[in-house]
């Protein structure tokens, strides 16, 4: 299966990635909600490099997997600041 | 997929970025996010993955109703 270079979805994954990946690392006001909010922009990014390479199980488990791994971090966060 | 079409996604995930980047407040955060969701969803359909993009537009705001329950209770 050959797959074509440089689609246009290709290129804005990987800006989206690496930008959402920049502001995950260094989130502006510097506490767990900000990071978590900033961690569900890379997903979107990875999302779209899946999408060039034809993958749709791929996708679709990642897809639903990011939603759990997020239901985990809330319960994770209102566990460590006591509510 | 249509010229024009493309750009208009393309403007739409790089508007939501950097909004959902550089805004503070979370609630902004969170709609500037679904922004750059709606810019996601014609690539997805441009490659004949409908029932992919059925599934996702079930489960993307599952996430964002479970950071509103953070959010509510940090806003207290």
């Amino acid at each position: 299966m050959t797959v074509e270079l440089y689609t246009p979805e290709f290129v804005i994954g990987l800006l989206v990635l690496v930008v959402g990946t920049i502001a995950v690392a260094f989130p502006r006001p510097n506490d767990y909600l900000t990071r978590l909010i900033n961690l569900e922009i890379p997903g979107w990014g990875l999302l779209l490099v899946m999408l060039h390479y034809n993958e749709a199980l791929a996708l679709f488990t990642f897809a639903a997997v990011s939603v759990l791994s997020t239901y985990i971090f809330v319960r994770v966060m209102q566990k460590k600041e006591g509510i | 997929m249509n010229d024009i079409v493309m750009a208009a996604s393309v403007i739409l995930i790089l508007v939501g970025m950097t909004a959902a980047i550089f805004n503070r407040d979370p609630f902004d955060k969170l709609i500037s996010l679904s922004v750059l969701i709606a810019g996601v969803f014609p690539f997805i359909i441009d490659r004949g993955f409908l029932d992919i993009a059925i599934a996702t537009a079930l489960i993307a705001p599952l996430s964002t109703i479970f950071i509103l329950m953070v959010c509510r209770r940090v806003q207290e």
